[in-house]
């Protein structure tokens, strides 16, 4: 076998175990997009022309403990919209859907339960995005303590 | 809220969509360093039955957590366990690459001076040798209990089913159903890494065959630093 072969075979193996073994662990590149900080208070955000407010407590936010979450829109949302809801997931990695259900608590609030799981790799950059049905969605990236 | 049917197939395409985008960079090394240790042999039986201890583990997961109702308070019985299933991954990892290099210190560090064997080095001799495929099974019984994320979201779903069922005894099973759909859904992506670890020029080369020992000992620490700061 010619030399050059074995060391392409032998780069391969490095570079496929060394991505195996690191892309778990390549440190929290997405901190930088973090755009609101939850363990001091609640965050704004932009949605289809009005406004969104998030709330998570009980803070600082913890991953694996129950948390309250609780939103509150600037404008009333149209008559017969479905009821909102909150994706929670890692950007840049799939931890599997994990969705918390909102239920009304009056004057344009809502709330529901749900927990932030913990990831081994140690990064702590998490996202929920916040949908109302047929009317838009919000991006909030927060850090979450392990 | 949706039917039965729909539930196990999310648990099931969340499997398969999770198993490609997480479990790959996480388990793979755990899955690549069984298919390097087991040179000439196939693969496939010890790697069925490593996923069918590792579903059954899920599967009795769901069950508990869907009959308490909340991930939240399981897992925080579970963590210490947890710890030291991760710890007892890296070392076996790295003991495995040390044992396929032939570096295996186990004279050296765990034997006496009158040369005999250590209990330590004698146990760690047979499961790295072990000629048993069935090893695996328990092994993956053991392994599934790794702290892991997509599977502490697919439990939350569980606990979910289980607060919802009319009686505890359908809890218990939905819980326990739908992570065995989970589990089943992982299989394909990580089967996929072993059988690329698994091919016939890469067990043939020493010189190749040793480096993949080298990194299956780096990745062995790298999940033993991950068990410490879990």
């Amino acid at each position: 076998m010619h030399p050059s072969s074995n060391i392409f075979k032998i780069l391969l193996l490095a570079v496929l175990l060394l991505i195996l073994s690191s892309s778990g662990n390549a440190g929290d590149k997405y901190r930088e997009m973090i755009n609101c900080d939850l363990h001091q208070g609640a965050c704004t955000r932009n949605l289809s022309g009005s406004t969104v407010t998030l709330a998570v407590t009980p803070r600082p936010v913890k991953a694996m403990q129950d948390l309250l979450f609780q939103v509150a829109f600037s404008a009333k949302l149209p008559p017969n919209t479905k009821l909102p809801y909150i994706d929670l997931g890692m950007p840049g990695m799939k931890m599997g859907p994990n969705r918390v259900q909102l239920k009304s608590a009056g004057n344009g609030t809502y709330e529901g339960r749900g927990v932030i799981v913990r990831c081994p790799s140690g990064r702590r950059t998490w996202r929920a995005t916040i949908t109302v049905p047929d009317f838009g969605q919000t991006d909030f990236i927060f850090d979450v303590i392990y | 809220m949706l039917s039965t049917e729909a539930l196990y197939l999310l648990y099931l395409t969340s499997g398969f969509t999770v198993g490609f985008g997480h479990c790959i960079g996480m388990c793979g090394p755990l899955v690549v360093s069984f298919s390097l240790n087991l040179k000439e042999k196939s693969i496939r039986a010890p790697q069925l039955l490593y996923h069918l201890g590792r579903i059954t583990t899920y599967a009795i997961l769901g069950g508990v957590v869907a009959a308490s109702g909340s991930l939240t308070m399981v897992a925080a019985q579970m963590e210490s366990i947890q710890k030291g299933v991760m710890i007892f991954t890296g070392v076996l990892i790295a003991f495995m690459g040390l044992a396929m290099a032939g570096w295996m210190p186990f004279g050296k560090v765990f034997g006496d001076h009158s040369g005999r064997r250590s209990f330590i080095s004698n146990a760690f001799d047979r499961l790295l040798k072990v000629k048993s495929t069935m090893v695996y099974l328990p092994l993956g019984l053991l392994l599934g209990l790794l702290p892991c994320g997509p599977v502490y979201t697919a439990l939350l779903g569980a606990a979910r089913t289980g607060m919802e069922a009319p009686a505890i005894y359908q809890g218990v099973f939905a819980g326990m159903t739908l992570m065995i759909a989970f589990g089943l859904g992982t299989v394909p992506a990580l089967f996929l890494v072993a059988k690329l670890a698994d091919l016939g020029w890469l067990k043939s080369r020493d010189t190749i065959y040793r480096i993949g020992a080298v990194l299956m000992i780096i990745v062995g620490i790298i999940f033993i630093i991950k068990a410490i700061r879990f």
